[in-house]
Order: C-alpha cells, then sequence, then structure tokens
C-alpha cells in the first residue's frame, strides 16, 4: 500500500510548517529512515526521514508552501505500484509562503478546493479514548501532537497538552506582543523583504517582550583564565581518548555555571506571574548561531553531569544542530543561559535574557592581559563575563555573589571538583 | 471443609476425571463413551479406573467410528440421558459433525423445544505434543458458529473440574476442549462437587495498561506473559474466557474499558478464528470510547500445524510472543 508522507507535527503547538527542500526527487528510491525533506518550524529547520522505504512520488507540495501538519505531502510507493487515486489533487497550503502577486489567481484557487480542513477535528488521526477524552476537557485535537503511528493522537497526549495548557495563563503574559508604533521607513532602494517567519519572529517576539519588560541587571567582570588553560591542557588528552571529543572553554565553563548555580537558586529560576519558580535541575542553554539565526541547545540537568559528560552531549548538540536535526526538547525548556561571542574577538557585550529564564551570561574573548599581581605587572589570560538578571527575581548583590561564585571557580578550579 | 482439603492439588486430567466420577455416583443417567475409554483408560489416562468402578454399561468402548459414538450420544441424549462422548483428537470430529451439527444442534429448535439434548463432547485439543497436523486441532470457531452448541476451553484444574460439571448438568450439547498440553497441570482443587456457571469470564490478573483476552492454554500463557511485562512497570490485566459460548461480553467490555487496549490471543488459526469476534464485540462496545490503540489479535498461523517441533513452536504463540506483541501495544503512543 501506498506510504502516506505527511507535514509532521514535531511540536506540541505546531499547526503549519513551511517546507523547505526535498532531499529526493519524484522518482528517486528512498530509503526508510533518510533524509526525506525539511521544515522550518517556528523553532528551527528540521530534517524529516522517510516513514518507509520505496519509490518517491505524487509529491504536492513545494519549497516556501506553508502546509498544515499532518497534510499528505507525497507517497512512498513500492515497486509496481501505483498513486492512490485522491493523491491526484494538488498541494493543501494553507496560505502561501509569501504572497506571490504575480500570480494571485494561480496562488488562491486550487488551494481553497483542496484544503485539509485545518481546524476539522475529524480529519486528525487519533484514538477514540484520545477523542472521548478531548470532548470532555474541551481540548482542541488538531492543536494535539500526535505521538503514535503517522502522528496518532494518544490519551497521553490530550493529557499531556491539556496539562500545559493549564500553565498557559502566566506563559500568555509573556508572549504578549510590544504596541506597533508606526515609524516612517528611509526613503531609499529596496534590496530585498525577508518575511518575518520561523525562528526570526520568535526570537523578535520572545526578546522584544524581554527587552521591553523585563528589568535587566548588569554586571561586568574579569576572570584570570590561567588555571582553566592549565586544567584544559591536563585533562584534554584523556577526555579526547575516552571521547574523542575536544575539551573546549565553553565546557569547562559550562560545567563551572552548572555546579555554581545549583547554590544561587535565584538566578535558575522563573518569573511566573505572581511567583518565582526556582528550577531543582539546571537545563543550561547554550546560545548558538547558525547561518542566518540564532539557536539555544539545552544541556538537560547539567548540575549532575561531570566535566566529560558536558563535552559529549555538547558535541551531540552541536552536530545535531548543524545537521538541522535536533529535536524541539533539545532547543527549549532551559533555565539559564550562556553566550558566548568571543570566538569573534569581542571582549565584552550584554546579552538580553531569554524568557522565561531569569539570568543570561555573556563571555567575552580570552585575551592575554597586563594585570597587576602582588605590585607586578604581569600577563594573564583575562575574560569577562557580564550576566544579566531580571531585577523582579534577583537583586544586584545576589548576582554579585554569583559572578564572585564564579570567578572564584575558574581561578580556582579545582574547586570544581 | 478442613484446610488441609482446601490446599488438595490434583492435576487437570484428575479433576476431569473425577468431575465425571462425581457426576456418574450422583446421576444414574451420566455415562462416559469413546474410543479406548474402558480397558486402556483413554488415550491421555483421562478415565483411568472408570471402567473398574463403573461397569461396561457406563464406561463404553466402542468402534472406531465417531460418527457412531456420535450418533450413540445424540440418541441416547434424547432419550433422557446424560451422555459424555469423548474424542480421541478433537481433529477426529470431521466425522462426527453431521450427527453433532446438522442432528444435535438443530433438534431442540426443529422441536418447538420438546426434546433437549444434554451431553458433552470432550475434546482433547491443540498442538505441542508433536502429534502432527490431525492431531493437533483447535476446532472451537466451527462450533461457535453453530447455533445450539455451547463451547467450553478451561485453562485451570479447578475449572475443568467446576466447568465439566455444569456441562454435564445443562441441557444442551457443550463441547468441552482440553488441551493436551494442560492435562498434567496442577491446581488446589476441592474434593467435592461444584459448579462453575458456564458463560462467566475470570479476571485472572488486574492490571491497568493492557488487556489480554485468552482462553485455555494461551490464558496460561498470558498470565506468565504478565508476570514478565510486569519486571518492565506494564500492567497487563488477563481475562481467562473459559466458556467461548455463550461469552461474557461484559467482563471483556468492563475490562478493556478501564485499560484502553486490548490484545486478544488464541491458539487457533487467526484467519476466520474466534479472535475476530471478540475484537467485533469490543469494537461495538461502549469501550470503544475508552480504546486507546487498535484492538490486536496474536493467533495461530494460517497452516496445518506441522510435525517439525520447531516449526510446531513457531505455528502458535509462545510465552515471547505474547510478551513482545503485549509490550508493542502497551507502549504504543505511551
Amino acid at each position: 500500500m501506498a506510504t502516506e508522507i505527511i507535514m509532521p507535527k514535531v511540536d506540541m503547538v505546531m499547526e503549519t510548517g513551511t517546507l523547505m527542500e526535498w532531499k529526493k526527487n519524484e522518482g528517486d528510491t528512498v530509503t526508510k529512515g533518510e533524509p526525506l525533506f525539511v521544515i522550518m518550524t517556528d523553532k528551527a529547520a528540521i530534517e524529516a526521514e522517510a516513514p518507509e522505504s520505496g519509490i518517491l512520488a505524487g509529491i504536492t507540495a513545494k519549497p516556501d508552501d506553508v502546509i498544515p501538519v499532518t497534510t499528505v505531502i507525497g507517497y512512498i510507493l513500492a515497486p509496481g505500484e501505483s498513486l492512490p487515486e485522491k493523491a491526484a489533487a494538488p498541494a493543501a497550503a494553507v496560505a502561501p509562503a509569501e504572497a506571490k502577486p504575480e500570480t494571485p489567481a494561480a496562488a488562491a484557487a486550487p488551494k481553497a478546493a483542496t484544503a485539509a480542513p485545518a481546524g476539522d477535528a475529524s480529519q486528525v488521526r487519533a484514538t477514540p479514548l484520545a477523542r472521548s477524552l478531548a470532548r470532555e476537557m474541551n481540548v482542541d485535537l488538531t492543536q494535539v501532537a500526535g505521538r503514535g503511528p503517522r502522528g496518532r493522537v494518544h490519551k497521553a497526549d490530550v493529557l499531556e497538552f491539556a496539562a500545559s495548557h493549564k500553565a498557559a495563563p502566566a506563559m500568555a503574559s509573556v508572549s504578549a506582543p510590544a504596541t506597533n508604533v508606526a515609524v516612517p521607513l528611509p526613503d531609499a532602494r529596496i534590496r530585498q523583504r525577508i518575511s518575518l517567519k520561523g525562528p526570526r519572529s520568535i526570537i523578535a517576539q520572545r526578546l522584544s517582550y524581554s527587552w521591553s519588560s523585563v528589568p535587566h541587571i548588569y554586571e561586568t567582570l574579569s576572570v584570570d583564565m590561567s588555571e582553566v588553560v592549565r586544567l584544559r591542557e591536563r585533562v584534554s588528552p584523556a577526555i579526547a581518548n575516552a571521547t574523542g571529543q575536544k575539551v573546549s572553554y565553553t565546557a569547562i565553563l559550562a560545567h563551572a555555571v552548572a555546579r555554581i548555580l545549583s547554590n544561587h537558586p535565584g538566578l535558575n529560576s522563573s518569573f511566573n506571574g505572581d511567583e518565582i519558580i526556582q528550577w531543582e535541575d539546571v537545563h543550561l542553554g547554550l546560545a548558538t548561531s547558525l547561518e542566518d539565526y540564532l539557536i539555544v541547545p539545552v544541556i538537560r540537568e547539567a548540575q549532575n553531569k561531570n566535566l566529560q559528560s558536558v563535552v559529549v552531549e555538547m558535541a551531540r548538540l552541536l552536530e545535531a544542530a548543524r545537521a538541522k536535526r535536533l529535536q524541539p526538547n533539545e532547543m527549549s525548556g532551559s533555565t539559564f543561559t550562556i553566550t558566548n561571542l568571543g570566538m569573534f574577538g569581542i571582549e565584552q557585550f550584554t546579552a538580553i535574557i531569554n524568557p522565561p529564564e531569569s539570568a543570561i551570561l555573556a563571555v567575552g574573548k580570552m585575551m592575554d592581559t597586563p594585570v597587576v599581581v602582588d605590585g607586578q605587572v604581569v600577563v594573564r589570560p583575562m575574560m569577562t563575563l557580564t550576566l544579566a538578571v531580571d531585577h523582579r527575581v534577583s537583586d544586584g548583590a545576589a548576582a554579585a555573589k554569583f559572578l564572585v561564585d564564579l570567578k572564584n571557580a575558574l581561578e580556582n578550579p579545582y574547586l570544581l571538583l | 471443609m478442613s484446610t488441609e482439603e482446601n490446599k488438595r492439588e490434583i492435576t487437570y486430567l484428575e479433576a476431569v476425571r473425577e468431575a465425571m466420577s462425581q457426576e456418574m455416583r450422583r446421576d444414574p443417567e451420566v455415562f462416559l463413551i469413546g474410543e479406548d475409554v474402558g480397558v486402556y483408560g483413554g488415550a491421555f489416562g483421562v478415565s483411568k479406573g472408570m471402567l473398574e468402578e463403573f461397569g461396561e454399561w457406563r464406561v463404553i468402548d466402542t468402534p472406531i467410528s465417531e460418527a457412531a459414538i456420535a450418533g450413540a450420544t445424540t440418541g441416547s441424549a434424547m432419550m433422557g440421558m446424560r451422555p459424555i462422548m469423548e474424542l480421541m483428537f478433537m481433529d477426529f470430529v470431521t466425522i462426527a459433525m453431521d450427527q453433532l451439527v446438522n442432528q444435535a444442534a438443530k433438534m431442540r429448535f426443529m422441536f418447538g423445544g420438546k426434546v433437549s439434548l444434554p451431553f458433552v463432547v470432550r475434546a482433547p485439543a491443540g498442538s505441542g505434543t508433536g502429534a502432527a497436523a490431525q492431531h493437533c486441532g483447535s476446532q472451537e470457531a466451527w462450533f461457535i458458529s453453530t447455533p445450539g452448541i455451547k463451547v467450553v476451553a478451561p485453562s485451570t484444574a479447578y475449572d475443568a473440574k467446576g466447568l465439566l460439571v455444569s456441562s454435564i448438568r445443562d441441557n444442551n450439547p457443550v463441547m468441552f476442549m482440553e488441551h493436551k498440553l494442560l492435562y498434567r497441570t496442577k491446581d488446589i482443587v476441592p474434593e467435592e462437587l461444584y459448579e462453575i456457571p458456564l458463560g462467566k469470564a475470570k479476571v485472572t490478573r488486574e492490571g491497568k495498561d493492557l488487556t489480554i483476552i485468552a482462553y485455555s492454554i494461551m490464558a496460561v500463557r498470558a498470565l506468565e506473559a504478565a508476570e514478565q511485562l510486569a519486571q518492565e512497570g506494564i500492567d497487563v490485566e488477563v481475562v481467562d474466557l473459559r466458556t467461548l459460548k455463550p461469552l461474557d461480553v461484559d467482563t471483556i467490555v468492563e475490562s478493556v474499558s478501564k485499560t484502553g487496549r486490548a490484545l486478544v490471543v488464541h491458539e487457533a488459526p487467526i484467519t476466520g478464528g474466534f479472535g475476530g469476534e471478540i475484537v467485533a464485540r469490543i469494537a461495538a462496545s461502549e469501550a470503544f470510547d475508552r480504546l486507546d490503540a487498535p484492538i490486536m489479535r496474536l493467533a495461530g498461523k494460517d497452516t496445518p500445524i506441522p510435525y517439525n517441533r520447531i516449526l510446531e513452536r513457531a505455528t502458535v504463540p509462545q510465552v515471547e510472543d505474547i510478551v513482545a506483541k503485549a509490550r508493542e501495544l502497551a507502549t504504543e503512543g505511551k
């Protein structure tokens, strides 16, 4: 039987996905599990794998189409098999990714005819129990991501969705858009218009909220990295032997932050309406620049990981990020973020807190710098750390104590043992 | 009853013999008829010693003719006796089919209820003994689809005794399936006579993640599979049907409504097997709205039972097959 290829629902709140590219062409032989197409969600580009082995056929979606989740966008056929009859229908993009003024009629007409009824729960694959629960709990099944075969929604999906949306009111204020202010555009020739979508749109939304609503305090200090340099030289060969991975300064810094944060719960917390939630786990986000956007892979429960585990996990996450294979839960849910621009030569900078976190650490370049030690001018590898904290949650003194603890740990990293 | 008696353990085979003997002592109309049931004590030794106790008028050895055994059984039942006929192997029922299906099953209806046929067909069924295709059948589906015949398939010695007593006392033809691999299994069985009502399933293990519906030896294997799955944190409920017709739909529906997932297991071939009927009953019931996964079946392959022991084993569900299937079904979408 022809296997349907659907727009996957990779995230709880995902309603549509933008098709970026097909990795295979119509008529190509594909193997189950190999990369088939790339989609863009609100968070990131994600590669989708072939659900079955066979011949790719009946492709109905093209790059830049915005397609409702679970819509069939193609088929995988067994040799000699032909397309199911209804597959002849054209793509079911809800809306053109960008208005194409040159062919407005062509873009609109066929879509209206075949558009999968977005919002029609009867078209969602769901178990009878999931359906009856959704009715009882007033959950819209079209909003629920299914974890079963072909995206089938099970009881657990509905319960999880309902639970996550109970917490929604507090989060709702987080995503409240800033007021639009009309500012005249300059009178200049346009090079390119880039529609705001995917991660860029999320970045714009979240950070505008943070910048305009969260009162930031900034504190900076310099750290003498001599001992970290020494430590890295000592442990690198052993860890490289064991894991095949190089030990980066960021890994050591991440390890130190995770350990020190456990003693500073105020900085590992979230402002949530009328309460502050202090997190037991340190889910450490590492801001990572990727071509044209920013993602934050997350080391979960970093407080429980030793340096070697941090190195391994970072390598895994960064590789997945570059290959666009990060799962949504690997790039969300962080409780604290580290952002490092040292590799670009930036000596010091301030970062904007990534809500709902309440602090972010901006790391500058490590530079040999003349400093005064015991009345003598000596050269030391110095690095600046700039911490931003949410003043609603913590005060300047609390932030200072954390920074000083972190500085002491980095200047005497053996204390981390 | 003393505690000592309470704990008496006997085999399934002994429980069947005890039920027959006690009923024959109680009711002079009950008798046993079949091939080698007398002097030889039955092909599996079930009726050993009964000839000595009851004599050759009540423990009747017959020629090798299942048609004759079934005909004598049907006729004597119509005349008011309560025969128990033994088929040496359930497969041989094909020879007795006209008497059982076309005569006995229809008689009461065709005579407007003026005649009843209180008899039991005891049928050693099932594979696992290396006895090849003609001695390993599980033909329950034929009789389940024959109105007028009840079908019983106990999995324990305790159930075998109580259900056989009820079957002998029932006023309709009853096909009583005894799995050959269960004959040597032991259970605590009270010495006195007791009845287990026909048409009542039993929840033999309570669980919350998945219901396995099974009968005969598969009810035993399902329990073993459930214990293994419990080690993995999968909590399986097992429903032992005990009687296949009339079917206890209420117990099945109640259990599946609770767990939201159902796996039906039987030894007979899957296509046209009783499992399909159970699945349909669940799908049409109020349990439908509580289903959190497709209803699944695990049953024998669509082939006669092979002689080769490895192939024989592979043809019908084993404990590891039930474990694998139940695990897959219990974890889907969780």
